[in-house]
């Protein structure tokens, strides 16, 4: 599953290490879910999307999303 | 949400404590076995692997492994490692099992250890799927 989760942590000047730590997760986890290898809990997207002020939806993309 | 249990799960002492108390269960059963040698090669063997786990540094393996990184991908890592190793697990007894019944013997305790695997998978089964 893509996700621009990279791109608005980049625009927040966010480490990967400082969102691990605000989603209580490994930076490791972070980097996976960025990298698309670790397609995230519903709690843990909603968490995300919260963070960034987003929907889940505009944040996570099904592969076969336009 | 986190529980008592994962808090205990991802204390950084969980696993050096889970290694030196099983340590000391294998000094206990190896001296009441009459091989107090062997039990202490296992307590310092335990007493090393907590060690390592206690101060394992920046590796993701070793602190997934010992606790405090254990976090909702590390779980599903976990629980597919477990079922990896659970089912070559009971294809070794199975195949052992054969093996024993092939040779003439009466499979034990292969036929235990298969049985017993089989009824808590079957229960298993049914107690998650009536709990989801």
């Amino acid at each position: 599953m893509r996700n621009d989760i990279r791109m608005l942590r980049d625009t927040a000047e966010l480490s990967q290490g400082q969102l691990a730590e605000a989603m209580s997760v490994s930076r490791q986890t972070i980097n996976s879910i960025e990298t698309g290898r670790y397609t995230p809990s519903l709690p843990l997207a909603m968490a995300l999307a919260r963070f960034f002020d987003r929907a889940v939806e505009e944040i996570f993309h099904g592969d076969d999303d336009a | 949400m986190e529980t008592t249990m994962h808090r205990v799960f991802r204390s950084r002492w969980w696993m050096p404590t889970f290694s030196v108390a099983l340590g000391v269960a294998i000094l206990v059963a190896a001296w009441a076995g009459g091989d107090p040698a062997f039990g202490v090669f296992g307590l310092g063997l335990m007493t090393a692997l907590g060690a390592v786990f206690l101060l394992g540094g920046r590796s993701e393996t070793l602190s997934g492994l010992g606790g405090p990184g254990r976090d909702e991908r590390w779980e599903a890592i976990d629980l597919r490692a477990t079922a990896g190793t659970g089912l070559v697990l009971i294809c070794v007894v199975i195949g052992t099992w054969l093996w024993e019944i092939g040779h003439g013997h009466d499979g034990s305790p292969y036929s235990q250890l298969g049985a017993i695997a089989g009824v808590t998978y079957v229960v298993a089964v049914a107690i998650l799927r009536w709990r989801s």
